[in-house]
């Protein structure tokens, strides 16, 4: 039976989509068969993100009005194995779909696959409650900002009003510069106020940026993010691996003691 | 040297979380305070500067601190 996580922030524009992207990947790199819908009714984003927007022929509104079946609606990522998108429909408002039906669709998708990751829309109205109506449990993103940090604790109280219990954090684009100097708040702080236990950091790094221009993925590969992004993946599986507080100075003695080696 | 600006947000983090949890505003919540702490203070010898409420998403922590007498 596969596991439904929706990934949910309730601002905008702190990395929903691109952290659904690339823990989809990721899980999928790591054997694991998975689906990533995008639930954000008339913007469209995850397919872009992952580099399929020309791929789409049916979308997710087509199969809950019964357009299409479920399978021809899926589009196969032909770079990874076991990796489908179930896209978004970009012309449609957010009421064309209701909870029940996302909550019977996901279900239909358990059998088939390992994870189900939902892209959630920003927001608590309609498309969130739809979003989060099949999911098992949540990531929260969110970013070291007074804003988004508010908004995480709000989704979290719906998350748990909703019965969502198991929920985790993702602490986004932390800036080990600024952390240091003071002037962003550290892992720990953010961890002190929200009470939902931490299942990763992800680095502000320009390489998501570039990797997202292309529609390629970040996860895995030789870069701050990249290297977050496969742990998460790896926590999410059951492995224990430490969580980097990207403020503290380790980084930097070890970066002095390779450079070392190497000459 | 400049003020670093992390205890600024988180100061006001805190105000906007109280808020939001309980959903009212920073008054109402110090009148809470005072109304607990006058509820509190007739079963329990206490001082103010003892007294601290602590509001998280499903709890009303009351903490008091130090010796009554």
């Amino acid at each position: 039976m596969g596991e439904v996580i929706v990934i949910t922030s309730g601002k905008g524009g702190v990395g929903k989509t691109t952290t659904t992207a690339n823990i989809g990947i990721g899980l999928s790199k790591l054997g694991k068969k998975v689906i990533v819908i995008d639930t954000d009714l008339g913007l469209r984003n995850l397919d872009v993100v992952m580099g399929l927007e020309n791929r789409i022929v049916y979308n997710l509104v087509d199969v809950i009005e019964g357009k299409c079946r479920l399978k021809q609606a899926l589009i196969r990522d032909k770079r990874f194995d076991d990796l489908y998108l179930l896209p978004s429909a970009q012309t449609r408002d957010k009421t064309s779909v209701s909870p029940e039906q996302m909550k019977k669709l996901v279900d239909d998708l358990r059998n088939d696959f390992d994870f189900i990751l939902l892209d959630c829309p920003a927001g608590i109205e309609q498309g969130f409650q739809n979003a989060i109506a099949g999911a098992d449990r949540a990531l929260v993103v969110t970013t070291p900002e007074v804003s988004a940090i508010r908004d995480a604790d709000r989704i979290i109280g719906l998350l748990e009003a909703s019965g969502i219990r198991n929920n985790n954090l993702l602490i986004n684009r932390i800036r080990i510069d600024m952390v240091r100097r003071g002037d962003m708040m550290s892992v720990d702080d953010v961890t002190e106020i929200l009470a939902v236990d931490l299942l990763g950091v992800i680095p502000d790094d320009e390489h998501v940026v570039i990797a997202t221009n292309q529609g390629e993925p970040v996860v895995g590969d030789d870069c701050l993010a990249g290297g977050a992004y496969e742990r998460i993946c790896r926590r999410l599986l059951g492995e224990e691996i430490p969580i980097k507080d990207f403020s503290r100075p380790e980084g930097f003695l070890e970066k002095i003691s390779g450079l070392f080696h190497r000459s | 040297m400049r003020v670093p600006s992390v205890p600024i947000a988180k100061e006001r983090l805190k105000t906007l979380l109280v808020s939001d949890r309980i959903q009212c505003t920073p008054d109402t919540a110090d009148r809470l305070t005072q109304d607990l702490y006058n509820t509190v203070s007739k079963y329990i010898e206490i001082k103010p500067e003892n007294f601290n409420i602590e509001i998280t998403r499903n709890d009303i922590h009351i903490k008091y601190t130090g010796e009554s007498n």
